[in-house]
């Protein structure tokens, strides 16, 4: 594409500038006291001044730069490993990534453990919405499902934290078979308010129900052991310190440390069933609903089954994600279960590629990390990070890494 | 149960419900028109209840005291101030997805909710905000203490809402503009090539749902008084929930079902738990959609072949 | 005020600069730590203007130990994960030496625990929740037995919270509700509403408990409302329905004003009555007007506007155009409070050592002389009732001394 004239530019980059200008005008240059005002004029006209001389610079750029990237042929298919080389591969990947514990700090630690937390969040919507199209709204419901199944299961049941992966995986995973019944007739948007109603459902439950869940002031979540091995300074839970089997130092970043690693491998086996299910009958069963629900009902496909079992996968990741937040927040309590959630972690599928693993885990770090680094710019955080979202949807509107989809080569073509 | 009390719960809910169903008849416009959930509507509402206490100060301040033309005014100028806002979020974050994933709108959407709300708290600060009480009275019914009451604001919200619905509903079924929305949603290639400019059609439907959420702001902040960034939010979400509960696209439908769960949150917070009323209302949504898939006056979707 | 883009500029020349590293050592950090984002943000803004201000005021003055004070913010949205998630950077990343904050109960208990981990002190201004200084892993532990004096010292200091705060607690500011409403309203039905929230639900909670100590029958009326909605008249027609003469509150002034409103509006004469999380001139506007406020009341810490040591310090903070509201002075306490460890003990670092010195000595602050318990609760903290009036002002009720 050949550049557009200089004058033009100027001329869209004034025209930008004035509409900022207005739109900005009312609410930066007139600031409310009370019933009265006071003025600030020089507000508005700044950010107008910011917008025309960004408009021109962007005006300046060759314009295939900015045009949304898409592509629409198909692309060939990631090369087969033999399983010795994946697990080889998959080893030495995580013992690289395992030694990052050795150089985090303990809050790069635990950002890392968010960050992971929603990669395992990411992988499990992805099931939902972007292999069999399912629009979740309500995800984060069964992330709390897992996080108070933990929490309260220790509580009431004195379940430990190994015992608990599974079974929150179990009890998610029936929670999303329970909530996916109801709305299997359901299409598009109708599905995405329902689900958004089940996650609020299960939130103000567990707000309300005081005697129970601890209402707003939440649960203790206990930390998690290792063989009887625990990761405090004082052991609460009838085990032996970690560091005096092993004569170290105490060091409160061990129980971090010790979560990152096993979150890490959780992360990775997630990863390697979600990218095998993929290619299994009913991971192909999910994409063919996705496109086609009335041609896969008249191929004899069990749709009732197939989205059940979306859901229920979906879902028990999520569960498995929660036993983690759990466990490292050591306490859980409903706000963090909130709407919010639930739109960031499909903002995640989204902007990673719908349908695609890889995609995921880069949107999921991104997202995750990006609000950590903007620290810096105090106020201005969230508002860098809509910008964010929006340019970047602009920019990659299938997402940061485009969905392959599974074909098969026709011989000889 | 006492007959004053029912009655109260009754004008209260159909209150709520009517500042429901103002904001969704927004929602169910445009989705109607591009099959979008426009998660930035409820935050173009928060805009305009800003803009209403701004208004209102400045008309003050050039001495007009005449509640109704203070009301007039503001809403004039929130309704030419958020349909700018409405058409040129349109423009940035929405039209350039229009040809992508159905699901890429809705993360721009969700981006460009957090930009309205943070740069609306930045400017304005994060304070609770307020509007002075312009209009007074009150119709009561019973006696001296036992009675039922609705004030004139709130009457004036009720008349409008429907008002508002009844006139949009006229506009899209027998004016000009009107089929060239449907076209447009129907068939937008098939609109484009009859030679209706769609995307002038759907820059036009956002303004107008922007509009409407102005409407629903100033109203609703004259009526309580109060607001704060986070409002576009909480009346967001329900509202959304309306739209669906009443079929989304259908703009009687977005009334109905604003009323229906306005009328339903009361009763259950006034008769049996407000603790639990959210969960009265979304278990009521599900147990609708279960038996009504496509809301209460939604098109049931046909399937073919 | 700032414009915001100059602050921007400025904050990214911060960020630049402090990417090349700090040239001066000596500074003291403290971490200030509160919602500035989300729907708590206003209470940030309070955590931050006062403790902003004491740090200004005290470098002014020299400084500590010869080091001046440098305010550290962090946003934590009133989120748990986010506040964990600001503990472990201000003590792991930006290294502080002490913390001011959190605001949000529900946020600082966990933070708390990070805190407590790593030996950094924290006094939060607004917490009152009981929660928060009541460690449920800690046991006091005898150290008579010991007989190394260095090991003895060491298992004494370990008795000392590094969690402390300068406000009350709510089951104080619940007891003083309580007997204010039986003893001077002489109320015969009692409506509680909460906001579902663990600041605000523990407060009704508590006014709850010593009602029935009192010998009051149990409320007519005990429900929640949902935070961040504005329409409140189903809850008042109940409220109405159910007879109630006072209307007690365990919540903010965002809840707090719609609901007394439309209280008012249906006709609902009862006494209302709420706690510190209506300390706000933004009550007023929430409420829609004075004709709705005056007569509501409110339990509240001393009003540190009226105390003479505090004089000065409101003073300079009206000149600059800020009124020194609801938490503020507070945050002002705390950071008065850090500065005089540090000043008596010469230790900046070890969290144990200053609490120990603060609950020794206590400190001289613009609250007056305040002392500590070893858990890190105020040993005495009036809570006084406060009434709105026709001006749209609050004052201490002039009801006699319960």
């Amino acid at each position: 594409m050949s550049r557009r004239p200089v004058s033009r530019t100027m001329l869209l980059s004034l025209f930008a500038a004035l509409i900022t200008l207005i739109l900005t005008g009312p609410l930066s240059g007139l600031v409310l006291n009370g019933y009265d005002f006071t003025t600030r004029f020089a507000a508005p006209l700044q950010i107008a001044a910011m917008v025309l001389i960004l408009r021109f610079i962007a005006g300046l750029l060759p314009a295939s730069w900015l045009a949304p990237k898409q592509k629409h042929e198909v692309e060939p298919r990631a090369p087969r490993f033999k399983t010795y080389q994946l697990v080889l591969g998959g080893l030495v990947l995580y013992l690289a990534l395992a030694s990052l514990v050795l150089f985090a700090s303990k809050y790069w630690l635990a950002v890392g453990i968010m960050a992971l937390i929603y990669v395992l969040l990411g992988l499990g919507l992805n099931v939902v919405v972007g292999f069999a199209g399912l629009l979740d709204l309500g995800f984060v419901g069964f992330y709390a499902v897992g996080a108070y199944g933990y929490a309260l299961g220790h509580q009431y049941l004195g379940l430990g934290f190994w015992a608990a992966i599974p079974l929150a995986a179990l009890l998610a995973g029936m929670f999303g078979m329970i909530l996916g019944f109801p709305v299997l007739r359901m299409h598009g948007d109708y599905l995405a308010i329902v689900t958004l109603g089940f996650g609020e459902i299960i939130r103000l439950v567990l707000n309300n129900w005081m005697a129970f869940t601890g209402g707003p002031n939440g649960v203790d979540a206990p930390a998690p052991t290792f063989f009887g091995w625990e990761f405090k300074a004082n052991v609460t839970q009838g085990g032996v310190p970690f560091h005096e089997v092993w004569g170290l130092e105490y060091s409160s970043g061990m129980l971090d440390a010790f979560i990152f690693l096993v979150l890490l491998a959780v992360v990775g086996l997630t990863l390697y069933a979600v990218s095998r299910l993929r290619g299994m009958p009913i991971g192909r069963a999910w994409e063919a609903l996705r496109e086609d629900e009335i041609a896969c009902r008249s191929l004899g496909l069990n749709h009732v089954w197939t989205k059940l079992s979306a859901f229920a996968m979906g879902a028990s990741i999520g569960g498995v994600a929660g036993v983690f937040f759990a466990a490292s927040q050591g306490f859980v309590s409903p706000i963090s279960f909130s709407f919010f959630e639930s739109a960031l972690v499909l903002a995640i599928v989204v902007l990673g590629g719908l349908g695609s693993v890889y995609g995921v885990i880069l949107a999921a770090l991104f997202l995750t990390l990006m609000p950590e680094v903007l620290r810096e710019f105090a106020d201005y955080r969230i508002l860098i990070f809509g910008f964010a979202m929006v340019l970047i949807m602009i920019w990659r509107p299938r997402g940061i890494i485009q969905q392959r989809r599974p074909f098969f080569k026709r011989a000889g073509s | 149960m006492d007959f004053y009390v029912l009655g109260q719960q009754i004008v209260n809910g159909l209150v709520l419900g009517s500042t429901y169903g103002l904001i969704a008849v927004g929602y169910t416009m445009v989705y109607g028109i591009i099959g979008m959930i426009n998660f930035a509507h409820g935050e173009v509402y928060m805009v305009s209840a800003y803009l209403t206490a701004i208004g209102l100060a400045v008309l003050a301040y050039f001495g007009i005291s005449n509640p109704w033309l203070l009301i007039g005014l503001t809403m004039v100028f929130a309704i030419v101030f958020t349909s700018l806002l409405g058409v040129t979020i349109e423009r940035l974050a929405y039209r350039p997805l229009r040809r992508a994933n159905r699901l890429a709108p809705l993360i721009s959407a969700i981006g460009v909710s957090l930009i309205l709300q943070n740069y609306v708290q930045l400017s304005q600060g994060a304070k609770n905000q307020g509007v002075p009480t312009l209009v007074e009275g009150v119709f009561r019914m019973g006696s001296e203490d036992h009675f039922f009451q609705i004030t004139y604001m709130q009457m004036v919200i009720i008349i409008v809402a429907i008002l508002a619905m009844a006139i949009l509903n006229f506009v899209v079924q027998h004016t000009a503009l009107g089929r060239a929305c449907r076209a447009t949603q129907q068939d937008r290639q098939m609109a484009q090539i009859l030679g209706i400019d769609t995307d002038k059609v759907i820059a036009l439907v956002f303004g107008i749902g922007a509009a409407l959420a102005a409407v629903a702001g100033v109203l609703i902040t004259l009526n309580y008084g109060s607001f704060d960034f986070f409002v576009g939010f909480v009346t967001g979400v329900k509202a959304f929930t309306a739209a669906v509960l009443g079929g989304i696209g259908s703009l009687p439908g977005a009334m109905l079902g604003g009323i229906l769960l306005g009328l339903a949150e009361s009763l259950f917070a006034g008769f049996v738990s407000s603790d639990y009323k959210d969960v009265f209302a979304f278990a009521l949504l599900v147990g609708i959609l279960i038996f009504r898939p496509s809301g209460l006056l939604g098109k049931p979707t046909v399937e073919k072949v | 005020m700032l414009t915001r883009f100059p602050r921007l500029a400025l904050s990214i020349a911060l960020v630049s600069w402090s990417a090349l590293g700090h040239a001066a050592g000596k500074e003291i950090l403290i971490g200030v730590a509160g919602p500035h984002t989300g729907s708590s943000a206003p209470f940030g803004l309070q955590l931050w203007k006062g403790a902003e201000k004491a740090i200004e005021d005290i470098n002014k003055a020299g400084g500590v130990n010869g080091s001046m004070l440098r305010a550290v913010k962090a946003d934590d949205a009133c989120l748990p994960a986010q506040a964990k998630s600001v503990a472990n950077k201000l003590v792991n990343t930006d290294k502080v030496n002490a913390v001011v904050g959190h605001f949000c109960s529900s946020s600082t208990i966990p933070a708390a625990g990070i805190y407590r981990e790593n030996n950094v002190l924290m006094i939060t201004p607004a917490s009152t929740n009981p929660r928060v200084t009541e460690d449920e892993n800690y046991k006091a532990k005898d150290c008579k037995a010991i007989t190394d004096k260095a090991k003895q010292e060491q298992c004494e200091l370990s008795n000392y919270s590094v969690i402390m705060r300068t406000c009350g607690r709510d089951d104080q500011q619940g007891v003083e509700a309580a007997n204010f409403i039986v003893k001077e309203l002489k109320a015969k039905s009692v409506a509680v509403i909460h906001d579902k929230d663990t600041y605000g639900q523990g407060l009704a909670d508590a006014m709850r408990a010593h009602l029935k100590i009192l010998g009051q029958k149990d409320p007519v009326l005990y429900e929640g409302l949902t935070r961040g909605e504005k329409d409140f008249n189903a809850i008042v027609t109940k409220i109405k329905a159910a007879k109630a003469d006072v209307v007690y509150f365990g919540g903010l002034y965002a809840e707090a004003g719609p609901l007394l409103r439309q209280m008012r509006e249906q006709g609902l004469k009862a006494s209302f009555i709420s706690g510190d999380g209506i300390v706000s001139n933004d009550f007023l506007s929430a409420a829609g007007g004075v004709k709705f406020v005056e007569g509501a009341f409110m339990t509240f810490g001393a009003d540190l506007r009226n105390v003479p040591t505090g004089k000065a310090v409101v003073e300079s903070f009206r000149k600059s155009g800020y009124e020194p509201e609801g938490y503020t002075l507070y945050s002002y306490t705390a950071v008065q409070a850090i500065a005089a460890a540090m000043k008596g003990t010469g230790e900046i670092q070890d969290g144990r050592k200053l609490s120990k010195w603060l609950v020794e000595n206590g400190a001289d602050t613009v609250m007056g002389k305040i002392n500590w318990s070893p858990k890190g609760d105020l040993v005495k903290s009036a809570y006084v009732m406060y009434v709105w009036d026709k001006a749209g002002k609050y004052a201490e009720t002039q009801a006699k001394k319960l």
